[in-house]
């Protein structure tokens, strides 16, 4: 018994080094961009001498940070509010009208997750710009509306499935109806569904890049982070600690986010993939 | 009256609830769908303003042989089989070690799952610069061969590179979804079977490996449709390089159709990847589904 203790004791050790490995990659950026520029040049896995900080002021002013975290948190909350909002509703409704139309719409609605978005960008852009949606933070919000709910109708509407139906007759009785009795009763209800949703689409909204690219890369004050990253490390190719002290200040908020609501994520992930 | 008034009633607010989608989907995919067959049935460089109708001289053209496409097909296909029987089987294996009780677990997994919250474009440079100048200063405190190759340099190598990092940042993702199943598979089945004499491989087999078939068919249909699309990965980590060797089929449609101006030639392109995206999508979902059993 003791020796068999002994052993998972081995393995756990091994297992922590492993991860520790796995990690190694983001450790060397984070150190690299408080390095000065002949400190990297000469050494990359050597522990800063003195911690470089002017590498953050410099790149926090050069990408106007400020304004790219603007831009990120309006795209995202636009696209997310606007896919939580219409797909909610549309499920429900989907979910508790039993009728060819309704079989056909739902259809209509998630046929959508196989279609990659390479097929139709060009499309997309064009329409965008027929639309007036282009180069603006508010179009690509809206823009997500309709790419992100394929998903979320299809988990909405798996479980809405699991709602009692006569919660709604109750509510009816009770005289509520239409939207009161969905944002009042049944809304409330689908919260960690709802969670779930979030929490899938923040991750890939906050961290897009190809509709970003396409739709607002023309002018500093319509872009994302990701996409000034990229241009910054584009422009500063041999100058590789701006471009760590880049990475680390595009990809902080996420790991922030993540450290907060870390157990939700991974329960999230299961709900959104398994069901999915 | 009183009937005809309610029945419009509630075809008003099923209208109400579903129109707001509807209309959004229909903008973002379905239009842009059907524009994106006129398209590919034209020749545009998109700065003319009437797009010249060629009829499905862009299809002959790519079908007669495109080499680029060609080679780009070859690399998706390459990259997406190894990917996702990479991808998977390491998932896997760490679910397995994960789902023990140890006192580092929710540590562990959380440590796996990092990676994929970091956009793919970033997560390619931040290797780009590991193979660059991280592997040169590990190299020389180690002394071994494996830091001193060209790993963005060489083509076998540069492949291994694209493969290894997407898989780098992905493969905690997959880890939660098996995880998941792992929990689901009823402990007195193991006990049973542990009763009855099985070894610890006989009883993955036999037991566990079945019975996580939901999850591997999720699974394998995401790293299926992630890998046939990727893109962000190699644009930022070899740029389609040395001499257009990891260029991948979404990275080929990109390319001519924004950096070559060949709006439609490009399209017509995309419309070939939907196609194909579409019938293996099936084929998978069909064959995995069938081999599932129910717990």
């Amino acid at each position: 018994m003791k020796s068999k203790k002994a052993g998972r004791i081995v393995f756990e050790i091994f297992m922590i080094i492993l991860s520790l490995l796995f990690l190694y990659p983001l450790f060397l950026t984070i150190i690299n961009s408080l390095k000065s520029f002949s400190e990297v040049m000469t050494d990359v896995i050597a522990l800063p001498k003195s911690l470089a900080f002017e590498n953050y002021s410099y790149v926090w002013k050069y990408i106007n940070y400020p304004r790219l975290f603007l831009n990120n948190t309006v795209i995202t909350v636009i696209g997310l509010a606007g896919i939580i909002l219409i797909s909610s509703i549309a499920a429900y409704k989907l979910a508790r009208t039993k009728s060819k139309t309704s079989n056909l719409i739902y259809f209509i609605c998630i046929m959508p997750m196989l279609i990659p978005f390479q097929s139709i960008m060009l499309s997309v852009l064009q329409m965008a710009k027929n639309l007036n949606l282009s180069d603006s933070t508010w179009g690509l919000g809206i823009l997500y509306w309709g790419f992100g709910a394929p998903l979320a109708m299809f988990i909405y509407h798996g479980f809405v499935k699991g709602v009692p139906r006569e919660i709604d007759e109750s509510a009816t009785i009770d005289g509520a109806s239409g939207f009161s009795l969905f944002f009042r009763v049944i809304f409330p209800l689908l919260k960690s569904v709802t969670t779930t949703i979030v929490i899938i689409d923040v991750m890939w909204i906050w961290n897009d890049f190809l509709l970003p690219l396409l739709m607002v890369n023309g002018s500093p004050s319509t872009k994302t982070l990701t996409l000034a990253a990229y241009t910054f490390v584009g422009q500063y190719t041999s100058d590789w600690q701006y471009a760590m002290t880049a990475m680390v200040m595009a990809v902080l908020p996420s790991i922030i986010v993540f450290m907060f609501l870390q157990k939700h994520i991974v329960k999230g992930v299961v709900a959104g993939a398994v069901k999915g | 009256m009183f009937k005809l008034g309610r029945k419009w009633a509630e075809r008003l607010e099923f209208g109400a609830f579903t129109l707001p989608v509807l209309i959004s989907i229909i903008a973002v995919f379905y239009y842009p769908f059907m524009l994106t067959i006129r398209y590919s049935l034209t020749k545009w460089n998109g700065i003319s303003k009437n797009p010249q109708f060629v009829g499905l001289d862009n299809f002959k053209q790519i079908f007669s042989g495109d080499a680029n496409f060609l080679n780009a097909s070859w690399f998706t296909i390459k990259y997406a089989i190894l990917y996702i029987v990479l991808v998977n089987v390491l998932a896997i294996l760490l679910a397995l070690v994960l789902d023990m009780k140890m006192k580092s677990t929710t540590w562990l997994r959380a440590a796996f799952f990092i990676p994929y919250i970091l956009s793919l474009v970033i997560v390619g440079f931040i290797w780009k610069f590991i193979f660059m100048q991280g592997f040169e200063s590990l190299g020389a405190s180690t002394g071994w061969g494996i830091f001193k190759l060209s790993w963005l340099g060489e083509p076998n190598l540069a492949f291994i590179s694209v493969l290894l990092v997407s898989i780098w940042q992905s493969v905690g993702f997959y880890l939660v979804i098996y995880i998941a199943g792992l929990q689901s598979v009823p402990e007195d089945m193991k006990e049973a079977a542990k009763v009855d004499g099985a070894g610890p491989v006989r009883r993955f087999f036999s037991i566990t490996l079945p019975l996580l078939a939901p999850s591997i068919t999720i699974s394998v249909f995401m790293a299926l449709t992630n890998s046939i699309k990727v893109f962000d990965v190699i644009l930022s980590l070899t740029g389609g390089g040395p001499g257009g060797t990891t260029y991948s089929v979404a990275y080929d449609i990109y390319r001519d159709t924004f950096q070559n101006n060949l709006y439609g030639y490009g399209t017509a392109k995309a419309l070939i990847l939907f196609v194909a995206v579409l019938i293996i999508t099936v084929i998978q979902l069909t064959i995995f589904k069938r081999r599932e059993v129910e717990a």
